[in-house]
């Protein structure tokens, strides 16, 4: 299993965010992790990541109900962003959400690779890394 | 011996001689003589002759004289007017006798009074003229003919014509006529049988007469020898005939057409004549009929016969025609109504000696009539008690009738829209579209339209109607008007938009319902499922302090949950049984009471708070909620003050139409509404780094204005500040 170099959490949930971070320790998922809490600072993080030609993360596990800047908004913003990068960085949205118009309204982001109900489970990571390993 | 027999023989002659001398004396005379010419019956003998005759004329007198002198003088017959204006015809032969021949010298008077012969002939003579009848004779034996005098006039040929039986058989006209009369001459030459025939002849100038000619048959030894007969013209009285039987079949081809049957009621003999179509009308059967008056009368309907009795006897006695309606009874029960005319002919005497009638059978006409009678009565009590509005239009769109309905939807009475045109109260939008379709009706080229239209009420208001319209045309096929059918459906045009908002409410407050499940459903799983994973972490951790790290988080978990279920109670009670405890509260009282629970905050920030609101306003809302809509947004502007300036807060109100509005000013931070106008009252949705934004403050506020039929909305500047706008019911 190849490991991700660098993945994102964007998230505002403080539990929620130790607790994935844990299990990615635990999985061996990734090298390291970049964490944000909420859409507007993942944006000027990134951004400055880009421009200063850092490494930028490989995944993004993104929640939804997020303040100030909620998940829809952040790949709405990402989306435009996204032209000029040559690296392709795969999203996850992560949410609690059952809502059905949320599971729809997934499929018009293309970058959004799928749709992961909280809790995030050890099998959830290696899913995502025997798919990443078959890409 | 031989004078003695001479004597006798010239004595009784029945001729009248008388013989005279020279001297004109009488010689001798027969009895004859004595008896018509003698004055009186003594012997005359040696008389002069012309004193003892009657008055003769003198032509006689004349040929008298001249036999003397030996001139012989015949007379065939003449007519003579005597001095006392008798008429006298007269025929003599006078011999002169001499000596030597006869034995004496003188004349013999051969004289005969042929007078009344001759007054018949003349007669007859006359009455041919006058009655244009003629004679003729043919002699079988040496085919002579011979026509009298008005046989040649009717012909129109001369007096000297002399006929032949050819030519007389060829002025008949050729064709049917001539052989007709060949036909029946050589009948009766053959076998002797009489004719009588009308035929028409040619007269010699040509011209068509219709004659009779009749003709009898003189036989000797079985072998006809004469034919004898009369010659009638008839010429007048036939055509007469001829134009009576034309007028008489067209007639009877008019009645059967007509139904007219006519009948002749023969009063001195109470004898009843009946044609075929009266037998038909009155459905009675041609034998079965006596012909008798009275059988005509039992065929009357009993209400009728009193009358009709009456004026029949008007009739017969000649005081008065018969003109009624009546009805019959036929055998089959049926009833038939019947017109009748009568004329009653009188004889010499005035009195009445015949009726002629004529029945004609109008039941239909009367059914039809009565049927039209009945169904314009029909359409009339529909059209005035009809629930929906009706009218009668004109085709210049006038109004011509209108129904009770109608005026009660519209509110005009019945005078007042006789006044207006439809043009007058229908909607401008609507007016063309209607006109149009009213010309499409008219020039045929549709029979009816609906359409939906508004029209104007009389106070000004729109009424929502179905309007149906149907024309009514002439004979000719040109309109004469139109029918209008209004249905009033603005009671339903209301309550569709009752109902449409009602669902438009019920949808949005559906959404909202979901809305609020979803995120509820999704705070509550975010929390537990938080929970779940530390539970897992708690059991596989050994190192103490990464165990305390992970109960606090643990305990951290359980409160959010605490109070997100805290918050879902919140919101779920003003959903139910808000409006029961709704009280006429004082503004300024509840501003009062709140501000004065937050000093210590307002203290804190150095905020101050402006208050104008008058002691007058009151608002009908449910204490707790109008306390807890004061809090929040107080809190919230002390919350999101400016760090530049101290915060003013300002607070007003003011009736506003029927509500009263308070507004809450500040000068914080402010709000950009083009980026979170929509999330603001949202459940969940902060937009705020703040540590207190917990999202759900001003969901609940909005909710409990609402639940009390009030309404907030919002304007701010982003670094200017925010102003709280809400409407309550006044109280």
């Amino acid at each position: 299993m190849k490991k991700v170099q660098i993945c994102c959490i964007i998230d505002d949930d403080s539990i929620f965010v130790y607790g994935t971070k844990r299990i990615i320790k635990e999985v061996n998922f990734a090298e390291s992790v970049l964490v944000y809490s909420n859409g507007q600072e993942a944006l000027e993080g990134l951004a400055k990541i880009s421009t200063s030609k850092e490494a930028l993360p490989d995944v993004i596990f993104l929640d939804l109900n997020m303040p100030i800047m909620n998940g829809w908004e952040f790949l709405d913003e990402f989306k435009n962003c996204q032209n000029n990068r040559s690296k392709k960085i795969v999203i996850y949205i992560i949410s609690s959400s059952v809502d059905p118009r949320d599971l729809e309204r997934v499929k018009d982001y293309d970058e959004v690779d799928t749709y992961i109900l909280k809790p995030i489970t050890p099998d959830d990571l290696s899913k995502i890394l025997g798919a990443k390993v078959e890409n | 011996m031989k004078t003695l027999t001479v004597d006798f023989l010239f004595k009784e002659s029945p001729n009248a001689i008388a013989i005279v001398d020279t001297k004109l004396n009488f010689i001798n005379y027969s009895n004859q003589w004595l008896n018509n010419f003698s004055l009186n019956k003594t012997d005359i003998t040696n008389k002069p002759f012309f004193d003892n005759i009657i008055e003769t004329p003198q032509v006689f007198k004349n040929a008298v004289k001249n036999s003397i002198l030996g001139k012989e003088e015949s007379n065939l017959g003449e007519k003579f007017i005597l001095s006392n204006g008798d008429v006298k015809w007269l025929k003599w032969k006078i011999l002169p006798a001499n000596n030597e021949v006869n034995g004496f010298n003188g004349a013999v008077i051969f004289l005969s009074d042929i007078t009344i012969d001759k007054k018949e002939i003349e007669l007859l003579h006359k009455a041919e003229e006058v009655a244009r009848i003629g004679c003729w004779e043919i002699d079988l034996i040496n085919g002579q003919v011979y026509w009298t005098k008005a046989t040649k006039d009717i012909h129109e040929v001369s007096l000297d014509f002399e006929p032949n039986l050819e030519e007389g058989i060829n002025f008949y006209k050729k064709g049917i006529h001539r052989d007709n009369i060949s036909h029946l001459v050589s009948l009766a030459i053959t076998e002797g049988k009489p004719f009588e025939t009308e035929l028409i002849i040619i007269t010699a100038k040509g011209n068509e007469v219709w004659v009779c000619s009749k003709g009898e048959v003189e036989m000797l030894n079985g072998k006809a020898i004469r034919l004898v007969g009369t010659f009638q013209d008839i010429d007048e009285r036939k055509k007469v005939q001829l134009a009576h039987q034309e007028i008489s079949e067209r007639f009877k081809i008019t009645a059967q057409t007509a139904q007219i049957e006519t009948w002749e009621y023969n009063i001195i003999e109470n004898e009843l004549k009946w044609d075929k179509e009266m037998y038909r009308i009155f459905d009675i059967e041609e034998n079965h009929f006596s012909g008798a008056f009275e059988a005509w009368l039992s065929t009357i309907h009993p209400d009728d016969k009193e009358r009709i009795l009456s004026a029949t006897q008007e009739a017969i006695e000649g005081i008065k025609d018969f003109d009624e309606e009546f009805r019959i009874k036929h055998q089959n029960g049926s009833i038939r109504h019947i017109r009748g005319l009568s004329q009653t002919i009188k004889d010499s005497n005035g009195k009445p000696i015949k009726i002629t009638g004529a029945n004609r059978d109008i039941t239909e006409l009367r059914s039809a009539e009565f049927k039209l009678a009945r169904s314009a009565k029909s359409f009339a009590e529909s059209f005035e008690h009809s629930a929906i509005g009706m009218a009668l239009v004109a085709t210049d769109g006038s109004w011509i009738k209108v129904n009770h309905s109608l005026c009660k939807s519209l509110g005009y009475s019945s005078s007042e829209f006789l006044k207006l045109t439809l043009q007058d109260i229908t909607h401008p939008d609507d007016l063309n579209s209607d006109l149009s379709l009213l010309k499409e009706v008219t020039r045929g080229i549709r029979d009816s339209y609906q359409i939906e239209k508004r029209y104007i009420h009389k106070t000004g208001n729109l009424i929502h109607v179905i309007l149906t319209v149907t024309s009514v045309r002439e004979i000719d096929g040109k309109v004469s008007h139109f029918i209008s059918q209004i249905l009033d459906i603005s009671d339903r045009i209301e309550n569709e938009k009752k109902l449409n908002s009602l669902v438009d409410v019920t949808k949005s407050q559906n959404e909202s319902l979901m809305n609020f499940a979803h995120i509820v459903s999704h705070n509550l799983r975010s929390h537990s499922t938080n929970m779940t994973m530390l539970t897992r972490f708690l059991n596989e951790e050994e190192d103490e302090d990464e165990r305390k790290n992970l109960n606090k988080m643990f305990t951290s978990a359980t409160e959010s949950l605490s109070e997100t279920i805290a918050h879902l109670n919140d919101v779920v009670q003003f959903k139910t049984g808000a409006l029961e405890k709704l009280q006429s509260i004082s503004v300024l009282n509840t501003i009062n009471q709140i501000t004065n629970s937050i000093n210590v905050l307002l203290e804190e920030q150095n905020a101050i708070v402006k208050i104008d609101v008058s002691k007058t306003h009151f608002v009908n809302a449910v204490p707790a909620y109008l306390e807890s809509i004061f809090l929040n947004i107080l809190t919230n502007a002390l919350k999101y003050s400016s760090t530049e300036r101290t915060p003013i807060i300002e607070i007003k109100s003011k009736i506003k139409k029927d509500k009263i509005q308070i507004t809450f000013s500040d000068n914080g931070q402010g709000i950009d509404l083009n980026r979170h106008g929509d999330k603001i009252f949202g459940m969940y949705k902060t937009f705020h780094k703040h540590k207190d934004a917990k999202g759900i403050g001003l969901f609940i506020t909005k909710n409990q204005i609402e639940s009390m039929n009030g309404n907030i909305y919002i304007e701010s500047i982003v670094d200017k500040g925010t102003t709280m706008y809400i409407e309550l019911n006044p109280g």
